[in-house]
């Protein structure tokens, strides 16, 4: 039975549950320590030659060259914003990634950026462990899910990376943590929407996992009285969140396609129709089945194992939120002809491990070890094996990943632009977007510097080439420059009307400067 | 423009986070239930039920509460000198049950309903006053439950539930309807939360020793139950509130927009007589005080922004602002929207509750009615600050005067929401 309001009495909640709920450390602060203990461990494994390792890529570049954009007042991207992905993840990261420009101001910009992803990364690594506990496990498999997110080579690669799935998928965990808060709380549920909204506007594709969240609310209100006022704090936090982007483009006049003009809904019309799927992953050769092995060969083990999981827990009441994530997240990857991005594990990833630590619970709750010896044998040859087989990998992958210096040649390079061409303020550089904010750091003009795609691209910016190639001083070839030559002919025009002045790197993948040769017919 | 949608943006989520109040956990939804009855009859009742021009429906009232389960009650009518139809349907009905049902005649010389109840309040004899309007519909259970409510919880004050229930009768009795909902059900359990509760003008129960050390009810205010309701906070009283779909108080909404604009201007009024008396000023916790300050300007305020917020859309739109500054403007609107999203689960919740049939096309007039719902509580609230400093305060306001009238002057002495 209840108790009335009174002015002089605070209602308790009925049971007193509160303080004893999973998740929420009161008075027992092994959680928090053991969590903290973990992600700061993690942490370090992410932070050890965090500069080195990956190589650089074109789009950590994008991403932190649109938030340098940001943070200067220059709009919402350093090119026209042409609305290709939501732009939230890129306004974190320019909160972010300020610091270690001002700590850091000779690295390769990207290694230096990479050093904002570092608070995200804690933050997804404590929802893990928090989600775990939420999900009711115990605390050893918890921590076995925060340790696979943390340790896996994989996660350990493209989890240092600038990526916008990071923080959507941070986003994404928040909504899931909030909708299994334990307290039901109205306003936990709102949070959760407008979490959710965040999410999908830091990465459209992360709209795909927002199922799981709305089952774990669904199975968390299931048989309370407020059920239907938790789905509607959700849709109102979701929606009013998430209406600001359109919002935004309908302001700037930008939210239906018309001449002369970017917009929203043209955007959506180019990523959903025109744009071209990279094959089957079943497919070696399409350019998906290449991606899905480069992952294999990081870590196989949170995939398979991952996937693995995913099945059995749908069959689990307390595991299908991410069971129903890990579902949709596989299906979307396999679908036919669909268009399959490099990061996109990275939004999987903590699903998995928090599927992998489920079901490892799940299967030795099943097993029941306590009552009978053979049970133990079979448990202990279990656990003999998994760890015969991922320590060894794992160690070879994670000590690849805190060795490795991939990104000499790009830093050898950037010093080089900055020091050694002369004229910078009036030189034109063709470059990739890794190098890009270092050459307008290092002097060069902003809009002297291009971006190799919008050469052929960008029509505002050929138009700014009066002569064409001709204009161009300077070619920073690399790898992922010369990727796709066909496609780019100023930029095949450039390569093969230049001369290398400066080499770096090994001779299979070298990143030269080449001055353009104007006299060239 | 950017001030001004912040502190609306504020207000609104303020608003809605105390509205929402009783639904935030499953477990404060619980607390604000009645809680069972032992089925024991400690307390005896003294029902107080002011009858002006209502001949029409005062006889079913008083045969309902009649059925009443409760052992010890008896009924005061009181009529007016002036108003002998009244008088005679009170007379009959009065034959009918002696010894339970008293008539009491008012003679004061201005009319209104404090005068009438602080009337009838020397003959009271029960424990407990309590208070209904001529046209409400009484649940039997109701004494019982109020009974076992003061017991189990010590209070001074128990306010029950009132609900208007024509939902469907007109585009804004809706509204009505799910303000009535949201207020008793949600809003009302917080103020007694907190210490300060501006009380419903029926189905409110006050011991009676209280009542009397208070001086009965403000004969000169225009909202003489949130006038009583913040004196009793002020003195420390404590108030319960109990919520049970089974046992509220049914009323109808106003008859026509006229009569739910004057209504309101005469609530807004009283309320901004109450706060202008000062007496929440007494208040111990400064809270308290602020939540006093915050409610009874409430009326105001709601109406201020349920005009300037679409205002301010229009002109971030048409008038090309920079783009931050524009999107600033909307950040109110989110609150007032998530209103809205909680209103048609309200509505839901409502129909369920009440087990009534909410079809689609209440919804839908839900949603297109809300901006002029907000548009009428906004004339109303500026009709009332402009009686207020013309000095314009008689109770009854023009049309209510007549003879004549029955719907209107009923719904007229309705609680306040």
């Amino acid at each position: 039975m209840t108790v009335l309001d009174r002015p002089d009495v605070a209602v308790e909640p009925a049971g007193g549950t509160a303080g004893a709920l999973p998740g929420v450390p009161k008075k027992n602060r092994t959680d928090l320590y053991l969590a903290g203990g973990l992600t700061a461990l993690c942490l370090v494994l992410l932070a050890w030659n965090i500069t080195g390792f990956p190589m650089a890529s074109d789009d950590e570049g994008t991403y932190l060259a649109q938030a340098w954009a940001v943070a200067h007042g220059k709009g919402l991207a350093h090119y026209t914003y042409w609305y290709d992905h939501p732009p939230l993840a890129w306004i974190q990261l320019a909160g972010l990634s300020w610091l270690p420009a001002l700590v850091f101001p000779t690295l390769l910009s990207v290694a230096g950026g990479r050093l904002a992803m570092l608070p995200v990364e804690a933050v997804t690594l404590l929802l893990v462990y928090v989600i775990c506990k939420r999900l009711g496990m115990r605390r050893w498999a918890a921590a076995l899910g925060l340790l696979t997110f943390g340790l896996s080579p994989l996660a350990l690669t493209m989890n240092r990376q600038i990526y916008l799935d990071s923080f959507a998928v941070m986003w994404m965990l928040a909504a899931l943590t909030l909708a299994l808060s334990p307290r039901r709380h109205l306003w936990h549920y709102a949070a959760a929407g407008g979490a959710a909204a965040i999410a999908v506007l830091s990465k459209e594709t992360m709209v795909i996992t927002l199922p799981a969240v709305l089952v774990a609310m669904w199975q968390k209100a299931a048989r309370s009285t407020t059920r239907p006022w938790a789905f509607g704090a959700f849709a109102s936090g979701l929606a009013l969140v998430g209406i600001f982007y359109p919002l935004y483009a309908l302001l700037r006049g930008e939210l239906f396609p018309g001449d002369g003009h970017v917009s929203l809904i043209g955007a959506w019309q180019f990523q959903l129709m025109s744009r071209s799927g990279s094959g089957s992953v079943f497919d070696e050769a399409s350019g998906s089945g290449a991606l899905i092995d480069s992952w294999l060969y990081y870590d196989s083990v949170i995939l398979f194992g991952g996937l693995a999981a995913t099945v059995v827990a749908l069959f689990v009441r307390k595991l299908r939120a991410p069971g129903i994530a890990g579902l949709v997240l596989a299906l979307v990857a396999i679908r036919p002809g669909g268009y399959l991005p490099a990061m996109y594990v990275v939004q999987a990833l903590p699903f998995l491990a928090i599927l992998i630590a489920g079901v490892t619970e799940f299967g030795f709750d099943k097993l029941r070890p306590a009552r009978v010896w053979w049970r133990w044998t079979i448990l202990g040859v279990a656990v003999v094996t998994a760890l015969g087989f991922v320590v060894p990998h794992w160690y070879v992958g994670d000590r690849r990943a805190l060795v490795a210096n991939d990104n000499a040649p790009y830093q050898e390079a950037a010093d080089y632009l900055r020091t050694q061409l002369p004229d910078r303020a009036g030189t034109t550089l063709v470059v990739d977007d890794v190098l890009w904010l270092d050459a307008v750091r290092a002097g060069y003009t902003r809009d002297n510097v291009i971006w190799f795609y919008k050469l052929d691209l960008d029509t505002a910016v050929a138009a700014r080439l009066a002569n064409g190639w001709r204009d161009v001083d300077y070619i920073v070839s690399t790898p992922a420059l010369r990727q796709d030559p066909n496609s780019l002919p100023t930029v095949a025009k450039l390569l093969t009307n230049s001369t290398v002045v400066a080499s770096f790197g090994p001779g299979s993948g070298p990143v030269e400067i080449r001055r353009v040769d104007k006299e060239n017919p | 423009m950017i001030l001004v949608s912040l502190v609306l943006a504020g207000f609104a989520a303020v608003t809605l986070w105390w509205t929402m109040h009783a639904w935030r956990t499953p477990e404060t939804l619980a607390s604000t239930r009645f809680a069972a009855p032992d089925g024991e009859h400690k307390l005896t009742f003294s029902l107080l039920v002011p009858a002006r021009h209502e001949q029409a429906v005062l006889e079913h009232t008083v045969e309902r509460l009649l059925l009443s389960t409760h052992a010890g009650f008896e009924i005061i009518i009181i009529v007016g000198h002036d108003d002998p139809e009244t008088a005679e349907v009170a007379m009959r009905v009065a034959a009918t049950s002696p010894g339970r049902i008293f008539v009491v005649t008012d003679h004061s010389e201005q009319k209104n309903k404090p005068r009438a109840l602080n009337a009838a309040l020397p003959y009271c004899r029960g424990d407990v006053v309590g208070v209904f309007d001529a046209e409400d519909q009484v649940d039997p259970e109701l004494l019982a439950h109020v009974d076992h409510a003061f017991r189990a919880t010590g209070a001074d004050v128990v306010q029950g539930g009132v609900q208007l229930i024509n939902f469907h009768s007109s585009w804004y009795s809706l509204h009505n309807c799910l303000e009535y909902f949201f207020w008793f059900r949600s809003r009302l359990h917080l103020h007694a939360r907190k210490g300060f509760i501006p009380l419903g003008g029926n189905t409110v129960f006050v011991r009676t020793e209280t009542l009397r050390e208070a001086n009965g009810w403000d004969g000169t205010c225009l909202a003489e139950d949130c006038d009583l309701g913040v004196r009793l906070s002020s003195r420390g009283k404590r108030v319960a509130v109990a919520y049970d779909s089974a046992v509220v108080t049914r009323e109808e909404t106003p008859g026509s927009v006229t009569a739910l604009l004057k209504q309101r201007t005469r609530w807004n009024q009283g309320f901004l007589q109450v706060y202008r008396k000062g007496e929440w000023r007494k208040l111990p916790g400064f809270g308290q005080r602020l939540l006093a300050r915050y409610t009874l300007t409430g009326p105001f305020l709601q109406a201020f922004s349920g005009i300037v917020i679409p205002i301010g859309i229009a002109i971030a739109i048409w008038a090309r602002l920079p783009v931050g500054v524009a999107l600033l403007t909307f950040v109110p609107v989110m609150p007032m929207v998530a209103n809205l999203v909680f209103q048609v689960v309200g509505l839901r919740d409502f129909g369920e509750q009440f087990d009534l049939r909410i079809r689609w096309h209440h919804y839908a007039r839900l949603i297109i009615g809300a901006f002029p719902y907000a548009l009428v509580l906004a004339v109303a609230a500026l009709r009332a600050v402009w009686r207020e400093y013309t000095g314009k305060r008689n109770w009854e306001l023009t049309a209510h005067v007549g003879a004549h009238l029955t719907k209107p002057a009923v719904a007229e002495s309705g609680v306040t929401a």
